[in-house]
Protein backbone atom coordinates (compact mmCIF):
# COMPACT_ATOMS: atom_id res chain seq x y z
CA UNK A 1 0.00 0.00 0.00
CA UNK A 2 1.43 3.54 -1.12
CA UNK A 3 -0.64 5.98 0.69
CA UNK A 4 -2.57 6.46 3.31
CA UNK A 5 -4.85 8.61 3.26
CA UNK A 6 -6.04 10.21 6.20
CA UNK A 7 -8.68 12.99 7.52
CA UNK A 8 -8.25 15.20 10.24
CA UNK A 9 -10.87 17.00 11.93
CA UNK A 10 -10.19 19.55 14.36
CA UNK A 11 -12.75 20.22 16.69
CA UNK A 12 -11.53 23.50 18.01
CA UNK A 13 -12.11 25.13 14.40
CA UNK A 14 -15.44 23.39 13.33
CA UNK A 15 -18.31 25.78 14.28
CA UNK A 16 -20.77 23.05 12.89
CA UNK A 17 -22.14 24.97 9.92
CA UNK A 18 -22.65 21.94 7.59
CA UNK A 19 -20.99 23.57 5.16
CA UNK A 20 -19.34 20.50 4.57
CA UNK A 21 -22.03 18.46 4.39
CA UNK A 22 -23.35 20.06 1.63
CA UNK A 23 -20.47 20.16 -0.20
CA UNK A 24 -20.44 16.13 0.36
CA UNK A 25 -23.89 16.30 -1.15
CA UNK A 26 -23.76 18.08 -4.04
CA UNK A 27 -20.02 17.16 -5.26
CA UNK A 28 -21.24 13.20 -4.85
CA UNK A 29 -24.80 13.29 -6.09
CA UNK A 30 -25.80 11.93 -2.73
CA UNK A 31 -29.65 11.39 -2.96
CA UNK A 32 -31.93 13.11 -0.34
CA UNK A 33 -32.56 11.54 2.81
CA UNK A 34 -29.49 9.65 2.81
CA UNK A 35 -26.01 11.29 3.83
CA UNK A 36 -22.35 10.76 3.77
CA UNK A 37 -21.27 13.19 6.43
CA UNK A 38 -22.95 14.58 9.33
CA UNK A 39 -21.30 17.37 12.12
CA UNK A 40 -23.28 16.48 14.80
CA UNK A 41 -23.35 19.40 17.70
CA UNK A 42 -23.41 17.91 20.94
CA UNK A 43 -23.78 19.70 24.39
CA UNK A 44 -23.45 21.93 25.63
CA UNK A 45 -20.92 20.96 28.03
CA UNK A 46 -19.45 22.91 31.41
CA UNK A 47 -20.58 25.38 33.77
CA UNK A 48 -21.59 28.97 31.93
CA UNK A 49 -19.78 30.96 30.96
CA UNK A 50 -17.33 28.26 29.89
CA UNK A 51 -20.06 26.27 28.13
CA UNK A 52 -18.57 24.63 25.18
CA UNK A 53 -19.89 22.29 22.53
CA UNK A 54 -18.74 18.88 20.88
CA UNK A 55 -18.44 18.50 17.06
CA UNK A 56 -18.77 15.54 16.20
CA UNK A 57 -18.24 14.48 12.42
CA UNK A 58 -20.20 11.16 11.76
CA UNK A 59 -19.16 10.02 8.36
CA UNK A 60 -16.93 6.62 7.33
CA UNK A 61 -14.09 6.62 9.31
CA UNK A 62 -12.15 4.33 6.40
CA UNK A 63 -11.25 2.12 8.78
CA UNK A 64 -7.99 0.20 8.03
CA UNK A 65 -9.24 -2.92 9.56
CA UNK A 66 -12.35 -2.62 7.98
CA UNK A 67 -15.75 -4.69 9.73
CA UNK A 68 -17.81 -4.07 6.56
CA UNK A 69 -15.29 -5.39 3.98
CA UNK A 70 -14.75 -8.21 6.18
CA UNK A 71 -18.47 -9.34 5.92
CA UNK A 72 -19.55 -8.51 2.83
CA UNK A 73 -20.38 -11.68 1.14
CA UNK A 74 -19.53 -11.12 -2.59
CA UNK A 75 -16.22 -8.87 -2.22
CA UNK A 76 -18.40 -5.38 -3.15
CA UNK A 77 -16.91 -3.51 -0.01
CA UNK A 78 -13.09 -4.09 -0.94
CA UNK A 79 -9.75 -2.21 -0.09
CA UNK A 80 -8.43 -0.57 -3.16
CA UNK A 81 -4.90 -0.38 -3.88
CA UNK A 82 -4.78 2.96 -1.86
CA UNK A 83 -5.90 1.36 1.11
CA UNK A 84 -9.25 3.52 0.44
CA UNK A 85 -12.41 1.48 1.62
CA UNK A 86 -14.45 1.21 -1.19
CA UNK A 87 -17.80 -0.44 -2.90
CA UNK A 88 -18.66 -2.01 -6.21
CA UNK A 89 -21.94 -0.81 -7.24
CA UNK A 90 -22.42 -3.87 -9.63
CA UNK A 91 -21.16 -6.71 -7.02
CA UNK A 92 -23.67 -5.36 -3.99
CA UNK A 93 -26.42 -7.50 -3.84
CA UNK A 94 -27.95 -5.20 -0.95
CA UNK A 95 -27.96 -7.70 2.09
CA UNK A 96 -27.24 -4.70 4.51
CA UNK A 97 -24.72 -6.97 6.11
CA UNK A 98 -21.93 -3.90 5.95
CA UNK A 99 -24.62 -1.13 7.51
CA UNK A 100 -25.28 -3.52 10.26
CA UNK A 101 -21.54 -4.40 10.84
CA UNK A 102 -20.53 -1.09 10.55
CA UNK A 103 -19.87 0.19 14.32
CA UNK A 104 -19.99 3.76 13.29
CA UNK A 105 -23.52 3.61 11.51
CA UNK A 106 -22.40 5.04 8.85
CA UNK A 107 -22.74 2.77 5.85
CA UNK A 108 -26.42 3.34 4.00
CA UNK A 109 -27.82 2.06 1.10
CA UNK A 110 -28.47 4.30 -1.47
CA UNK A 111 -31.98 5.13 -2.60
CA UNK A 112 -30.94 5.44 -6.04
CA UNK A 113 -28.61 2.65 -6.98
CA UNK A 114 -29.53 0.41 -3.98
CA UNK A 115 -26.34 -0.48 -3.29
CA UNK A 116 -24.38 0.17 -0.21
CA UNK A 117 -23.10 3.84 0.12
CA UNK A 118 -20.53 5.87 2.36
CA UNK A 119 -18.14 8.50 2.44
CA UNK A 120 -15.27 7.28 0.03
CA UNK A 121 -13.11 10.55 0.42
CA UNK A 122 -14.18 11.96 -2.68
CA UNK A 123 -12.31 8.71 -4.72
CA UNK A 124 -14.65 8.65 -7.17
CA UNK A 125 -14.62 12.75 -8.07
CA UNK A 126 -12.41 15.45 -6.67
CA UNK A 127 -9.88 12.70 -5.43
CA UNK A 128 -10.02 11.76 -8.91
CA UNK A 129 -9.27 14.90 -10.43
CA UNK A 130 -6.55 15.26 -8.43
CA UNK A 131 -7.86 17.36 -5.92
CA UNK A 132 -8.92 18.04 -2.03
CA UNK A 133 -12.35 16.43 -0.97
CA UNK A 134 -15.34 18.81 -1.19
CA UNK A 135 -15.80 18.82 2.48
CA UNK A 136 -12.38 19.98 3.29
CA UNK A 137 -12.71 22.64 0.64
CA UNK A 138 -15.45 23.98 1.55
CA UNK A 139 -14.59 24.07 5.55
CA UNK A 140 -15.02 27.92 5.88
CA UNK A 141 -13.09 27.71 9.66
CA UNK A 142 -10.27 25.47 7.64
CA UNK A 143 -11.13 22.51 10.52
CA UNK A 144 -10.44 19.92 8.09
CA UNK A 145 -7.26 18.58 6.77
CA UNK A 146 -6.54 15.46 4.21
CA UNK A 147 -3.56 14.13 2.73
CA UNK A 148 -1.20 10.84 2.93
CA UNK A 149 0.47 10.20 6.11
CA UNK A 150 2.68 7.74 4.60
CA UNK A 151 4.15 10.72 3.31
CA UNK A 152 6.35 12.29 6.05
CA UNK A 153 6.47 16.51 4.33
CA UNK A 154 2.31 16.58 4.41
CA UNK A 155 0.25 18.37 6.59
CA UNK A 156 -1.43 15.85 7.83
CA UNK A 157 1.55 13.67 8.92
CA UNK A 158 3.03 17.44 10.34
CA UNK A 159 -0.22 17.73 12.80
CA UNK A 160 -0.38 14.55 13.62
CA UNK A 161 2.94 14.37 14.73
CA UNK A 162 2.58 17.85 16.63
CA UNK A 163 -1.13 17.90 17.55
CA UNK A 164 -3.05 15.13 20.38
CA UNK A 165 -5.64 13.57 18.29
CA UNK A 166 -7.98 10.75 18.98
CA UNK A 167 -10.07 8.34 17.00
CA UNK A 168 -13.70 7.14 17.98
CA UNK A 169 -14.23 3.53 19.00
CA UNK A 170 -10.08 2.22 18.86
CA UNK A 171 -11.47 -0.80 21.24
CA UNK A 172 -13.00 -2.18 18.57
CA UNK A 173 -9.65 -2.57 16.61
CA UNK A 174 -11.03 -0.81 13.41
CA UNK A 175 -7.80 1.00 13.39
CA UNK A 176 -9.94 4.32 11.58
CA UNK A 177 -8.46 6.88 8.96
CA UNK A 178 -10.39 9.61 10.71
CA UNK A 179 -8.31 11.47 13.72
CA UNK A 180 -9.84 14.50 15.45
CA UNK A 181 -8.13 17.11 17.37
CA UNK A 182 -10.26 17.59 21.06
CA UNK A 183 -11.36 20.98 22.09
CA UNK A 184 -9.24 22.35 24.28
CA UNK A 185 -12.00 22.78 27.31
CA UNK A 186 -13.44 19.55 26.88
CA UNK A 187 -12.20 16.39 27.85
CA UNK A 188 -11.48 13.59 25.01
CA UNK A 189 -14.85 11.90 24.40
CA UNK A 190 -15.23 9.13 22.21
CA UNK B 1 -36.15 17.25 11.40
CA UNK B 2 -34.76 20.24 14.41
CA UNK B 3 -31.52 20.02 13.80
CA UNK B 4 -28.88 21.29 11.52
CA UNK B 5 -27.20 18.18 10.33
CA UNK B 6 -30.29 16.82 8.38
CA UNK B 7 -32.31 13.23 8.51
CA UNK B 8 -31.21 10.76 11.49
CA UNK B 9 -33.38 7.93 9.68
CA UNK B 10 -30.97 6.08 7.69
CA UNK B 11 -28.71 6.24 11.63
CA UNK B 12 -31.16 3.40 12.87
CA UNK B 13 -28.88 0.95 14.81
CA UNK B 14 -31.51 -1.51 13.97
CA UNK B 15 -30.33 -2.91 10.04
CA UNK B 16 -31.90 -6.28 10.04
CA UNK B 17 -35.32 -6.78 10.92
CA UNK B 18 -38.26 -9.51 11.47
CA UNK B 19 -37.37 -10.82 7.78
CA UNK B 20 -34.49 -11.67 8.93
CA UNK B 21 -35.34 -13.22 12.07
CA UNK B 22 -37.88 -15.17 10.58
CA UNK B 23 -35.21 -16.11 8.18
CA UNK B 24 -33.03 -17.22 10.99
CA UNK B 25 -36.22 -18.72 12.31
CA UNK B 26 -36.73 -21.24 9.16
CA UNK B 27 -33.07 -22.15 8.95
CA UNK B 28 -32.82 -23.17 12.58
CA UNK B 29 -36.18 -25.45 11.92
CA UNK B 30 -35.06 -26.90 9.03
CA UNK B 31 -31.74 -27.91 10.69
CA UNK B 32 -33.07 -28.71 13.91
CA UNK B 33 -35.91 -30.56 12.20
CA UNK B 34 -33.64 -32.54 9.75
CA UNK B 35 -30.80 -33.71 13.05
CA UNK B 36 -33.66 -34.73 14.66
CA UNK B 37 -35.08 -36.98 12.65
CA UNK B 38 -32.14 -38.64 11.32
CA UNK B 39 -30.49 -38.64 14.37
CA UNK B 40 -33.27 -40.81 15.55
CA UNK B 41 -33.29 -43.02 12.44
CA UNK B 42 -29.83 -43.63 13.66
CA UNK B 43 -30.35 -44.60 17.03
CA UNK B 44 -33.23 -46.73 16.23
CA UNK B 45 -33.45 -50.54 15.30
CA UNK B 46 -36.05 -50.69 12.65
CA UNK B 47 -34.21 -49.05 9.38
CA UNK B 48 -36.96 -50.24 7.14
CA UNK B 49 -39.48 -48.41 7.68
CA UNK B 50 -39.82 -45.25 7.67
CA UNK B 51 -40.98 -43.39 10.71
CA UNK B 52 -43.47 -40.57 10.89
CA UNK B 53 -40.62 -38.38 12.37
CA UNK B 54 -38.40 -39.48 9.43
CA UNK B 55 -40.85 -38.71 6.92
CA UNK B 56 -41.53 -35.55 9.07
CA UNK B 57 -38.53 -34.31 8.80
CA UNK B 58 -37.49 -35.02 5.65
CA UNK B 59 -40.64 -33.02 4.34
CA UNK B 60 -39.54 -29.95 7.01
CA UNK B 61 -36.06 -29.96 6.14
CA UNK B 62 -36.50 -28.32 2.65
CA UNK B 63 -39.66 -26.50 3.08
CA UNK B 64 -38.74 -24.71 5.96
CA UNK B 65 -34.96 -23.95 3.84
CA UNK B 66 -37.07 -22.87 0.81
CA UNK B 67 -39.39 -20.25 2.82
CA UNK B 68 -36.28 -18.57 4.58
CA UNK B 69 -34.30 -18.39 1.58
CA UNK B 70 -37.15 -16.48 0.20
CA UNK B 71 -37.32 -14.29 3.53
CA UNK B 72 -33.65 -13.75 2.76
CA UNK B 73 -33.70 -12.85 -1.17
CA UNK B 74 -37.27 -10.37 -0.55
CA UNK B 75 -34.83 -8.76 1.91
CA UNK B 76 -32.02 -7.67 -0.30
CA UNK B 77 -32.36 -3.84 -1.83
CA UNK B 78 -31.84 -5.46 -5.58
CA UNK B 79 -33.56 -8.92 -5.29
CA UNK B 80 -33.36 -9.84 -8.40
CA UNK B 81 -29.09 -9.52 -8.46
CA UNK B 82 -29.66 -12.24 -5.57
CA UNK B 83 -27.50 -14.75 -8.06
CA UNK B 84 -24.52 -12.05 -7.64
CA UNK B 85 -24.03 -13.75 -4.29
CA UNK B 86 -23.73 -17.17 -5.65
CA UNK B 87 -20.66 -16.21 -7.97
CA UNK B 88 -18.72 -14.20 -5.95
CA UNK B 89 -17.51 -15.29 -2.83
CA UNK B 90 -15.73 -13.72 0.15
CA UNK B 91 -14.55 -16.38 2.14
CA UNK B 92 -13.87 -14.41 5.12
CA UNK B 93 -17.68 -13.21 5.37
CA UNK B 94 -19.37 -15.75 7.21
CA UNK B 95 -22.06 -15.01 5.12
CA UNK B 96 -20.45 -16.21 1.93
CA UNK B 97 -19.96 -19.10 3.75
CA UNK B 98 -23.18 -19.95 4.38
CA UNK B 99 -24.52 -19.02 1.44
CA UNK B 100 -22.22 -22.21 -0.18
CA UNK B 101 -23.26 -24.40 2.58
CA UNK B 102 -27.03 -23.71 1.92
CA UNK B 103 -26.06 -24.37 -1.56
CA UNK B 104 -25.34 -27.61 -0.54
CA UNK B 105 -28.33 -28.07 2.04
CA UNK B 106 -30.98 -27.69 -0.07
CA UNK B 107 -30.75 -29.95 -2.76
CA UNK B 108 -29.21 -32.37 -0.77
CA UNK B 109 -32.65 -32.13 1.42
CA UNK B 110 -34.45 -32.04 -1.59
CA UNK B 111 -32.95 -35.54 -2.40
CA UNK B 112 -33.16 -36.64 1.08
CA UNK B 113 -37.03 -35.53 1.32
CA UNK B 114 -37.67 -37.90 -1.84
CA UNK B 115 -35.56 -41.16 -0.65
CA UNK B 116 -37.71 -41.41 2.65
CA UNK B 117 -40.97 -39.96 1.24
CA UNK B 118 -40.57 -42.45 -1.78
CA UNK B 119 -43.54 -44.46 -0.98
CA UNK B 120 -45.82 -40.94 -0.31
CA UNK B 121 -45.12 -39.22 -3.37
CA UNK B 122 -48.19 -41.12 -5.85
CA UNK B 123 -50.54 -40.23 -2.97
CA UNK B 124 -49.34 -36.74 -3.38
CA UNK B 125 -49.55 -36.79 -7.33
CA UNK B 126 -45.85 -36.91 -7.66
CA UNK B 127 -45.63 -39.96 -8.89
CA UNK B 128 -43.49 -38.97 -11.61
CA UNK B 129 -40.67 -38.23 -8.82
CA UNK B 130 -40.39 -41.75 -8.12
CA UNK B 131 -38.03 -42.31 -10.47
CA UNK B 132 -35.71 -39.97 -9.21
CA UNK B 133 -35.91 -41.18 -6.13
CA UNK B 134 -35.21 -44.52 -7.15
CA UNK B 135 -32.12 -43.13 -8.91
CA UNK B 136 -31.28 -41.82 -5.98
CA UNK B 137 -31.99 -44.53 -3.48
CA UNK B 138 -28.11 -46.46 -3.35
CA UNK B 139 -26.81 -42.73 -2.07
CA UNK B 140 -28.93 -42.90 1.04
CA UNK B 141 -26.44 -43.37 3.11
CA UNK B 142 -23.88 -40.85 2.03
CA UNK B 143 -26.74 -38.25 1.20
CA UNK B 144 -27.68 -38.81 4.55
CA UNK B 145 -24.10 -38.57 6.79
CA UNK B 146 -23.66 -35.23 4.15
CA UNK B 147 -26.92 -33.80 4.97
CA UNK B 148 -27.13 -34.40 8.80
CA UNK B 149 -23.01 -32.61 9.22
CA UNK B 150 -24.60 -29.40 6.63
CA UNK B 151 -27.26 -29.42 9.16
CA UNK B 152 -25.09 -29.08 11.79
CA UNK B 153 -23.49 -26.18 9.79
CA UNK B 154 -26.66 -24.14 8.70
CA UNK B 155 -27.93 -24.57 12.36
CA UNK B 156 -24.91 -22.90 14.00
CA UNK B 157 -23.76 -20.35 11.32
CA UNK B 158 -27.18 -18.51 11.61
CA UNK B 159 -25.79 -17.90 15.01
CA UNK B 160 -22.28 -16.99 13.28
CA UNK B 161 -23.61 -14.72 11.44
CA UNK B 162 -25.17 -12.21 13.81
CA UNK B 163 -22.16 -13.18 15.95
CA UNK B 164 -19.63 -12.09 13.63
CA UNK B 165 -20.47 -8.16 13.84
CA UNK B 166 -18.63 -7.16 16.75
CA UNK B 167 -20.68 -3.93 17.07
CA UNK B 168 -23.03 -5.20 19.02
CA UNK B 169 -22.21 -6.57 22.31
CA UNK B 170 -24.93 -9.08 22.95
CA UNK B 171 -24.86 -10.08 19.48
CA UNK B 172 -20.51 -10.53 19.45
CA UNK B 173 -20.67 -13.52 22.03
CA UNK B 174 -19.45 -17.16 21.55
CA UNK B 175 -22.52 -18.27 23.07
CA UNK B 176 -25.29 -17.17 20.35
CA UNK B 177 -24.31 -20.17 17.24
CA UNK B 178 -24.53 -22.75 20.14
CA UNK B 179 -27.76 -21.17 21.76
CA UNK B 180 -29.12 -20.71 17.98
CA UNK B 181 -28.59 -24.43 17.84
CA UNK B 182 -29.97 -26.06 20.64
CA UNK B 183 -33.08 -23.71 19.86
CA UNK B 184 -33.24 -25.15 16.99
CA UNK B 185 -33.38 -28.70 17.67
CA UNK B 186 -36.42 -27.55 20.20
CA UNK B 187 -38.25 -25.44 17.18
CA UNK B 188 -37.30 -28.43 14.87
CA UNK B 189 -38.80 -31.82 17.49
CA UNK B 190 -41.52 -29.26 18.32
CA UNK B 191 -42.44 -29.04 14.00
CA UNK B 192 -41.31 -32.51 13.28
CA UNK B 193 -44.23 -33.78 15.75
CA UNK B 194 -47.02 -30.96 14.59
CA UNK B 195 -46.09 -32.44 11.00
CA UNK B 196 -46.44 -36.37 12.07
CA UNK B 197 -49.14 -36.15 14.08
CA UNK B 198 -51.25 -34.05 11.49
CA UNK B 199 -50.02 -35.83 8.08
CA UNK B 200 -48.47 -38.92 8.58
CA UNK B 201 -50.91 -39.95 11.54
CA UNK B 202 -48.44 -40.97 13.95
CA UNK B 203 -49.91 -42.40 16.96
CA UNK B 204 -49.72 -40.28 20.14
CA UNK B 205 -48.45 -42.99 22.17
CA UNK B 206 -45.45 -44.69 19.73
CA UNK B 207 -41.95 -45.08 21.00
CA UNK B 208 -40.78 -42.87 18.83
CA UNK B 209 -42.81 -39.90 19.99
CA UNK B 210 -41.57 -40.83 23.39
CA UNK B 211 -38.24 -40.49 22.32
CA UNK B 212 -38.66 -37.80 20.99
CA UNK B 213 -39.71 -36.10 24.26
CA UNK B 214 -37.25 -37.34 26.10
CA UNK B 215 -35.06 -34.80 24.40
CA UNK B 216 -36.89 -32.35 25.03
CA UNK B 217 -36.36 -31.43 28.41
CA UNK B 218 -32.22 -31.52 28.17
CA UNK B 219 -32.95 -29.06 25.25
CA UNK B 220 -34.96 -26.60 27.19
CA UNK B 221 -32.27 -26.62 30.02
CA UNK B 222 -29.45 -26.65 27.62
CA UNK B 223 -31.48 -23.54 26.08
CA UNK B 224 -32.00 -21.62 29.51
CA UNK B 225 -28.21 -22.14 30.06
CA UNK B 226 -27.01 -20.45 27.38
CA UNK B 227 -29.03 -17.72 27.72
CA UNK B 228 -27.70 -17.45 31.43
CA UNK B 229 -24.25 -17.23 29.94
CA UNK B 230 -24.98 -14.74 27.23
CA UNK B 231 -26.64 -12.35 29.82
CA UNK B 232 -23.98 -13.27 32.45
CA UNK B 233 -21.21 -12.51 29.92
CA UNK B 234 -23.02 -9.12 29.45
CA UNK B 235 -23.18 -8.69 32.90
CA UNK B 236 -19.33 -9.12 34.01
CA UNK B 237 -18.39 -7.59 30.51
CA UNK B 238 -19.68 -4.56 32.28
CA UNK B 239 -19.45 -0.43 30.12
CA UNK B 240 -21.02 -0.93 26.89
CA UNK B 241 -22.03 -4.36 27.21
CA UNK B 242 -23.89 -4.27 30.48
CA UNK B 243 -25.89 -1.52 29.57
CA UNK B 244 -27.79 -4.39 26.58
CA UNK B 245 -29.09 -6.04 29.62
CA UNK B 246 -31.60 -3.20 29.65
CA UNK B 247 -33.49 -5.07 26.96
CA UNK B 248 -34.75 -7.37 29.60
CA UNK B 249 -36.88 -4.64 31.80
CA UNK B 250 -37.98 -2.18 29.16
CA UNK B 251 -39.28 -1.91 26.57
CA UNK B 252 -41.46 -3.91 23.69
CA UNK B 253 -38.08 -6.65 23.72
CA UNK B 254 -38.37 -7.16 27.26
CA UNK B 255 -42.40 -8.47 27.02
CA UNK B 256 -41.25 -10.66 24.15
CA UNK B 257 -38.80 -11.82 25.69
CA UNK B 258 -40.18 -13.07 29.57
CA UNK B 259 -43.90 -13.31 28.00
CA UNK B 260 -42.62 -15.33 24.44
CA UNK B 261 -39.35 -16.72 24.95
CA UNK B 262 -39.67 -17.65 29.07
CA UNK B 263 -43.56 -18.16 29.51
CA UNK B 264 -44.78 -19.69 26.44
CA UNK B 265 -41.25 -21.05 24.97
CA UNK B 266 -39.97 -22.72 28.16
CA UNK B 267 -43.02 -22.68 31.06
CA UNK B 268 -45.53 -24.18 29.48
CA UNK B 269 -43.95 -27.13 27.89
CA UNK B 270 -41.53 -27.58 31.48
CA UNK B 271 -45.46 -27.25 32.83
CA UNK B 272 -47.06 -29.51 30.50
CA UNK B 273 -44.34 -32.37 31.19
CA UNK B 274 -45.62 -32.53 35.31
CA UNK B 275 -49.25 -33.48 33.52
CA UNK B 276 -50.94 -37.06 34.06
CA UNK B 277 -49.45 -39.37 31.34
CA UNK B 278 -53.36 -38.99 30.07
CA UNK B 279 -53.44 -35.99 29.39
CA UNK B 280 -49.81 -35.62 28.49
CA UNK B 281 -50.38 -38.02 25.60
CA UNK B 282 -53.54 -36.13 24.37
CA UNK B 283 -52.92 -35.22 20.54
CA UNK B 284 -54.66 -31.63 21.43
CA UNK B 285 -52.21 -31.12 24.37
CA UNK B 286 -48.73 -32.17 22.15
CA UNK B 287 -49.90 -29.83 19.32
CA UNK B 288 -50.50 -27.12 21.85
CA UNK B 289 -46.97 -27.96 23.17
CA UNK B 290 -45.49 -27.84 20.32
CA UNK B 291 -46.68 -24.79 19.27
CA UNK B 292 -45.49 -23.17 22.24
CA UNK B 293 -41.90 -24.07 21.37
CA UNK B 294 -42.52 -23.18 18.02
CA UNK B 295 -43.65 -20.03 19.37
CA UNK B 296 -41.24 -19.47 22.10
CA UNK B 297 -38.01 -19.92 19.63
CA UNK B 298 -39.57 -17.32 16.61
CA UNK B 299 -39.61 -15.21 19.70
CA UNK B 300 -35.73 -15.76 20.75
CA UNK B 301 -34.97 -15.02 17.20
CA UNK B 302 -37.18 -11.77 16.88
CA UNK B 303 -35.67 -10.42 20.36
CA UNK B 304 -31.76 -11.34 19.56
CA UNK B 305 -32.32 -9.12 16.37
CA UNK B 306 -33.65 -6.64 17.68
CA UNK B 307 -32.70 -6.52 21.25
CA UNK B 308 -29.14 -7.42 19.88
CA UNK B 309 -28.93 -4.51 17.41
CA UNK B 310 -30.33 -1.73 20.16
CA UNK B 311 -27.21 -1.68 21.84
CA UNK B 312 -23.98 -0.36 20.28
CA UNK B 313 -20.54 -0.77 21.83
S1 LIG C 1 -16.48 3.36 9.18
FE1 LIG C 1 -17.92 1.76 8.71
S2 LIG C 1 -18.22 1.92 6.51
FE2 LIG C 1 -16.36 3.05 6.99
S3 LIG C 1 -14.68 1.57 6.71
FE3 LIG C 1 -15.24 1.53 8.86
S4 LIG C 1 -16.74 -0.13 8.99
FE4 LIG C 1 -16.58 0.41 6.86
S1 LIG D 1 -24.91 -4.61 1.14
FE1 LIG D 1 -23.56 -4.84 -0.62
S2 LIG D 1 -21.58 -4.07 0.02
FE2 LIG D 1 -22.81 -4.41 1.86
S3 LIG D 1 -22.27 -6.45 2.54
FE3 LIG D 1 -24.08 -6.69 1.27
S4 LIG D 1 -23.29 -7.07 -0.78
FE4 LIG D 1 -21.58 -6.26 0.43
S1 LIG E 1 -14.46 13.19 1.74
FE1 LIG E 1 -15.90 13.56 0.10
S2 LIG E 1 -17.36 11.89 0.32
FE2 LIG E 1 -16.27 12.01 2.24
S3 LIG E 1 -17.50 13.38 3.53
FE3 LIG E 1 -15.94 14.65 2.52
S4 LIG E 1 -16.99 15.40 0.70
FE4 LIG E 1 -18.18 13.65 1.42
Amino acid sequence: MNKRYVMVHDENKCIGCQACNIACRSENNVPEGVTRLQVRVEGPFGEAPHLHFKYNRVSCQQCENAPCVSVCPTGAAYIDENGLVSIHNDKCVGCQYCVAACPYKVRFINPITKAADKCNFCKDTRLARGEQPACVTACPTDALYFGDANDSQSEVALLLNTKITYQEKTHLGTKPRVYRIPTKRGGIES
Amino acid sequence: MNNTWGDMAQYDPVTWNWVIAVYLFMAGLSAGSVLIGIGMRWYSRDKQTESPILKAAALIGPVAISLGLACLVFDLTKPFHFWLILVNYNFQSVMAIGVAALLAYSPLGIAYALIVLKDDLPKWKLGFLSGIADLLMPFRKIIEVLLFILAIGVGAYTGFLISAMNAYPMLNTAVLPALFLVSGLSAGAAANLVVALLMFNTDTHSPEVAKMHRIELPVIIAEMMFLVMLFSALYFTGGSAATALASLNTGIWASVFWIGVVGIGFAIPLLAMLLPSSARHSKALMLTVACCSLTGVLALRHFIVYAGQSYIS
